[in-house]
């Protein structure tokens, strides 16, 4: 489908102000600043000056809290972004309902305590971001994340991502799955991205464990032959002359 | 509909055309409508043993892309023998060189024993009259070129083309599989699909635009799928499936998103 960018220049933009070092400029921000944010039931609350509500803004970690406080903005942080920021990027602290700062071991526990497939969600999560894509959760469009290729104020979600492990029997099982799942991608312009976590028998004892998961990437999508007859190979071959039926109706060949 | 993505951008994959069909499903009378009256009907012997039917008598351009031909005969698989024979394009006899109704047809298509089911069909069928070309995977049109095809094809393709050139040496046998003795979650190559071309020549077909796999049960586990697209040796891989007589395609592809700046 190709990226949509928004208006014009947006691309340009895009490419002179990369990803990567939005998120390197955040992370030594928040190295400096010595940030330590607090878990609080599935979501993860930091508060932070002015620059970094910038830099997180522009890296597009988290959602902004409303609140009266004047000189910090609280930050609303997802699991997979919190962990990432803590275990990947080791720029920022998190400290328990104890006001103790959780090293990796217990935070890993805590977030696998709060959602079953956390081990999976962040492997799938880290691959992407790793690679400079932006992630936001995907749950209005029914999926776990949709991805971009950089700040959604410049481009629409390319794709919107299903995170599936060995084992799952939930998802995507039955043939309506799918004709759901891509249906509404289609109309709102998305591929449906499979991200398969394959553990390899490893357990998720610890977050040490994420390195020997890997991750395979599958777009899905349906193939329409009443819309691909014509493809330019085809009529080339000058083969339109004897097919100039309407769709889906029988016909003629003599 | 989501304020933010443009509706008109979608890949516009599904929307128009299902609507088509939701209509056609209903109205069986306005499809009967638009079969056109034939003068040309071609005519075949049905052979029991190889369970294709010999064709003896050929009229209309529709034998460019149908019909497999061995030394110098033209044969009709049990989905092209069965898609002419409803369009009233081909005249089917027997033994007795007595005309099999389309019941006769339809009871062969049901026992599944020449390597076509009656979803199958229903898939051949679809893209037939979408005027694609369509040849059953593993059995080559014609026997020439078969040596030059050396790329690599799946392991059933190659039993069925051993069978077919043995078929060569012995006259010929039988040149079809059964699918009776199929489990119904595995998987194979059912079917090669070419794009619309009136110059396509049995001769030298060239590569398929897809390999076609109807699935029969429920969406194939990863492992699975990725055993077949080993078997399509390069060429892009379309899994299909039948449902109350609608055929959904779908291309799984994998893919490795790039490293952004």
């Amino acid at each position: 489908m190709g990226p949509r960018w928004k208006g014009k220049g947006a691309e340009a933009k895009a490419l002179a102000d990369p990803m990567s070092e939005i998120v390197a400029q955040l992370q030594s921000s928040l190295l400096q600043s010595n940030a330590c944010a607090s878990l609080s039931g599935c979501s993860v609350l930091l508060a932070v000056e002015t620059e970094q509500t910038e830099l997180l803004t522009r890296a597009c970690f988290g959602k902004p809290i409303i609140t009266a406080e004047k000189e910090k903005q609280w930050f609303q942080l997802g699991l997979e972004e919190a962990f990432y920021l803590c275990y990947s990027l080791k720029c920022l602290k998190i400290a328990g309902e104890d006001n103790f700062v959780k090293n990796d071991l217990g935070l890993w526990l805590y977030m696998k305590l709060k959602k079953e497939k956390f081990p999976d969600f962040y492997r799938a999560y880290s691959h992407l971001r790793m690679k400079n894509w932006v992630l936001r959760p995907g749950l209005q469009y029914g999926v776990d994340f949709v991805a971009y290729r950089h700040h959604p104020s410049l481009v629409h979600s390319e794709y919107a991502v299903i995170v599936l492990s060995e084992g799952d029997t939930g998802r995507m099982r039955v043939w309506s799955d799918f004709h759901c799942t891509i249906r509404l991608c289609g109309s709102v312009a998305k591929t449906l991205l499979i991200l398969n976590v394959d553990k390899h028998g490893h357990g998720a004892i610890s977050p040490s464990c994420l390195e020997r998961y890997s991750v395979e990437e599958c777009t899905i999508t349906r193939w329409s032959p009443e819309q691909s007859r014509d493809d330019k190979k085809a009529s080339e071959n000058g083969a339109k002359s004897s097919f100039d039926h309407g769709a889906g109706l029988p016909i003629v060949m003599a | 509909m989501d304020a933010e993505d443009d509706w008109k951008s979608s890949s516009g994959e599904v929307t128009d055309t299902d609507q088509i069909n939701d209509e056609d499903f209903y109205s069986t009378s306005a499809c009967l409508s638009k079969l056109q009256f034939r003068s040309d009907v071609s005519k075949a012997k049905w052979n029991v043993e190889m369970g294709m039917a010999e064709v003896i008598e050929k009229k209309g351009k529709m034998w460019i892309a149908t019909g497999i031909v061995r030394n110098g005969k033209t044969f009709c698989l049990i989905e092209e023998t069965l898609f002419l024979a409803e369009i009233g394009a081909l005249l089917v006899m027997d033994d007795n060189d007595e005309c099999l109704a389309l019941k006769d047809i339809y009871k062969k298509i049901s026992e599944e024993t020449n390597g076509c089911s009656w979803e199958l069909f229903e898939v051949y069928k679809h893209l037939k009259s979408l005027g694609y070309v369509v040849g059953r995977h593993g059995v080559p049109w014609s026997m020439k070129g078969v040596e030059n095809n050396s790329k690599p094809c799946s392991s059933q393709g190659t039993i069925q083309n051993n069978r077919v050139e043995g078929v060569e040496e012995n006259s010929i046998t039988c040149a079809v599989q059964m699918l009776s003795n199929l489990q119904v979650d595995e998987l194979r190559l059912n079917f090669d699909v070419y794009l619309p071309n009136s110059k396509f020549r049995k001769s030298s077909p060239g590569d398929p635009a897809f390999l076609l796999c109807l699935v029969r049960g429920s969406p194939p586990a990863n492992a699975k799928s990725e055993v077949l697209e080993r078997q399509c040796g390069g060429i892009p891989l379309k899994l299909c499936h039948v449902d109350h007589g609608r055929v959904s395609f779908f291309s799984f592809k994998r893919v490795e998103l790039p490293i952004l700046p």
